[in-house]
């Protein structure tokens, strides 16, 4: 089947134009947090700053504190760690230790990836609160971690398709499950590693309802709770232009990582959608 | 196929073969497996015992209770359920959600699918633009909260736009007509990147011959799209339908949050935003739990309404 050459260009016109409409409020952010207090607020707003004003990027980052992006770290860090060691056994254990219960452990976790999140909030809540993890890293981390049912059925859909023979061959050699899992499944699980370490650790630096409500104090607050106040309005003292570099800052890891990532990510969104 | 993707999804039933006589002995090796599996398992199952049923059981539990966190529960039967249906505030949060899903589902839907059609191609360059499609997806809540205040502000980008055609700009988020429109456009702007990738994964699979038949018929271009590819990615489309409304219903209460605070007079207060501030504001974990469960029989019914739809259609077709 052959286009017309005039026929491509036109296209490349659409998806350049539509791509860029997309892109606008993404691309706004960018221009907004390099401009003056004064272009930011002037009508009608300039598309660029006349000079950038880098200083918005050191004033965010004075709002901020290194201990906020300190801690955005060790939340998302720690909810990826966290859900790798208890998903990457447990998955294995499903998929190739031949055991009684396997397939109602599998039905059992299917369940809650059909409940949405923010409906289990406020009884997740109260348990952790129950525990005396408010304002803790524990708390912040922990329950998040141990949503890891889609982890464990994602590995364990890959450690499935690994040929039997294979592990077969390792136990007769003497090698304990343990090894089998450490020296032959995870080496060989790098793809859905991939997969699985992008979505997670983007899910995790992006939230913001749960650390909002389990650690709102300054000690443990995570780089999103910090900038919400800012896009309510309310806080006068510091410039829009500001914000939007506090916005620059908290997007630069997560964007990284997505272009980084892109292929896995999006093959494990995709797969997300179809299960 | 995502045709199947609402039925319940069976767990690939691999059928292991268990592992052949050892010179250890068949029954040894057995005890030694299910131990092992026990222990591979158990932090997992317990995570899982503690945070996602403990807190799916609790949340059911704590409907037939008032509570304020602190002082000791109180049993109070069904008064919160009672409760739901003469309260006001509810009835507009309802009245929010269901607009939320109204004004949002469909043009995510269709813009997704144009989106998804236009950049299905392998022109060079396409995977960098594509990144450009991508991109919202992986702004936060907070994040393009910030970039939208600013946009919607009286004297912001998108009401310049408005002025080029010589139309005066409310202001959005304050406006108690626009202010719920002004926070759809944003959740739509936000959702769509996942609705290009689950449309372009659809569309991969549609064969190349479909059209091939079609040009040699000079169907135009964008009638081939929608005689051709629309029915082609049906199940897509139904999936995304779910997952669409399912989050306008629940996920988008963040920006609403963090931007209005589900005002100006609690007209973008939908159900899952009052069910938090009850939870966290007024601390009346009791009837915020009954705001939940509510929330969840919403769901299902959202469900079970696209599924009537879908089998509808199969049996016309």
């Amino acid at each position: 089947m052959r286009t017309p050459l005039s026929h491509n260009v036109l296209r490349y016109l659409a998806i350049v134009l539509a791509g860029l409409v997309m892109a606008t409020p993404l691309l706004f952010m960018v221009s907004g947090s390099l401009k003056s207090a004064a272009e930011i607020n002037a009508f009608p707003p300039p598309l660029l700053p006349e000079t950038p004003i880098w200083q918005n990027f050191a004033d965010a980052w004075n709002y901020l504190t290194p201990r906020v992006i300190l801690n955005t770290f060790i939340f998302s860090l720690g909810i990826v760690g966290l859900q790798l060691l208890l998903s990457l056994p447990a998955a294995f254990a499903l998929a190739k230790i031949p055991f009684k219960w396997a397939a109602a452990v599998v039905a059992a976790l299917v369940i809650p990836l059909f409940i949405p999140g923010n409906l289990t909030l406020i009884p997740l809540f109260v348990v952790t609160y129950q525990l005396g993890w408010l304002n803790t890293y524990a708390g912040l981390i922990i329950p998040m971690a141990a949503q890891c049912a889609f982890a464990i059925l994602m590995f364990r859909e890959f450690f499935a398709g690994l040929p039997v023979g294979l592990i077969e061959a390792a136990r007769i050699d003497g090698a304990s499950w343990g090894r089998v899992l450490t020296a032959i499944g995870i080496p060989l699980a790098r793809p859905a590693l991939a997969t699985f370490c992008s979505i997670s650790f983007l899910t995790a630096w992006n939230m913001y309802i749960w650390p909002q409500v389990i650690a709102p104090n300054p000690a443990n607050r995570v780089i999103n709770v910090a900038l919400a106040p800012l896009a309510g309005g309310e806080n006068s003292m510091i410039s829009p232009s500001v914000g939007l570099a506090g916005a620059v800052i908290a997007m630069l890891p997560v964007l990284i990582v997505f272009i980084v990532f892109q292929k896995w990510y999006l093959k494990g969104i995709v797969g997300t959608g179809l299960e | 196929m995502p045709t199947s993707t609402l039925d319940t999804p069976s767990p690939r039933q691999d059928e292991e073969k268990r592992p052949p006589d050892r010179s250890h002995g068949y029954r040894r090796g057995r005890r030694i497996d299910t131990l092992t599996a026990a222990a591979f398992l158990t932090p997992g199952m317990l995570a899982f015992a503690l945070f996602v049923i403990l807190p799916a059981v609790g949340g059911l539990v704590l409907t037939f209770f008032q509570w304020d966190l602190f002082s000791t529960p109180r049993w109070v039967g069904l008064e919160n359920i009672i409760r739901l249906f003469s309260d006001a505030e509810m009835w507009q949060a309802l009245g929010v959600t269901a607009l939320f899903v109204g004004m949002g589902v469909l043009p995510t839907i269709l813009i997704g699918f144009v989106l998804a059609v236009l950049v299905n191609t392998k022109l060079p360059g396409i995977a960098a633009i594509r990144v450009f499609y991508f991109a919202p997806m992986i702004a936060s809540a907070a994040v393009s909260s910030l970039i939208w205040v600013n946009l919607y502000s009286t004297n912001g980008l998108v009401n310049q736009a408005l002025s080029w055609i010589g139309v005066n700009g409310p202001n959005w988020l304050s406006d108690l007509t626009w202010a719920r429109p002004a926070l759809v456009i944003m959740m739509i702007w936000g959702g769509l990147p996942l609705v290009i990738i689950l449309y372009l994964a659809g569309l991969q699979r549609v064969p190349d011959d479909v059209y091939a038949a079609a040009s040699l018929d000079g169907a135009s271009k964008w009638r081939q799209v929608w005689s051709m590819t629309w029915p082609n990615v049906w199940g897509t489309t139904v999936l995304i339908a779910v997952l669409q409304a399912v989050s306008f219903v629940s996920g988008s209460f963040e920006v609403a949050l963090i931007m209005t605070d589900g005002g100006p007079l609690g007209s973008t207060q939908s159900i899952a935003l009052y069910s938090y501030k009850v939870a966290f504001s007024q601390r009346d974990i009791g009837y915020a739990s009954a705001l939940s469960l509510f929330q969840l029989v919403l769901m299902i019914a959202i469900v079970v309404l696209v599924r009537g739809i879908v089998r509808f259609r199969k049996e016309r077709s």
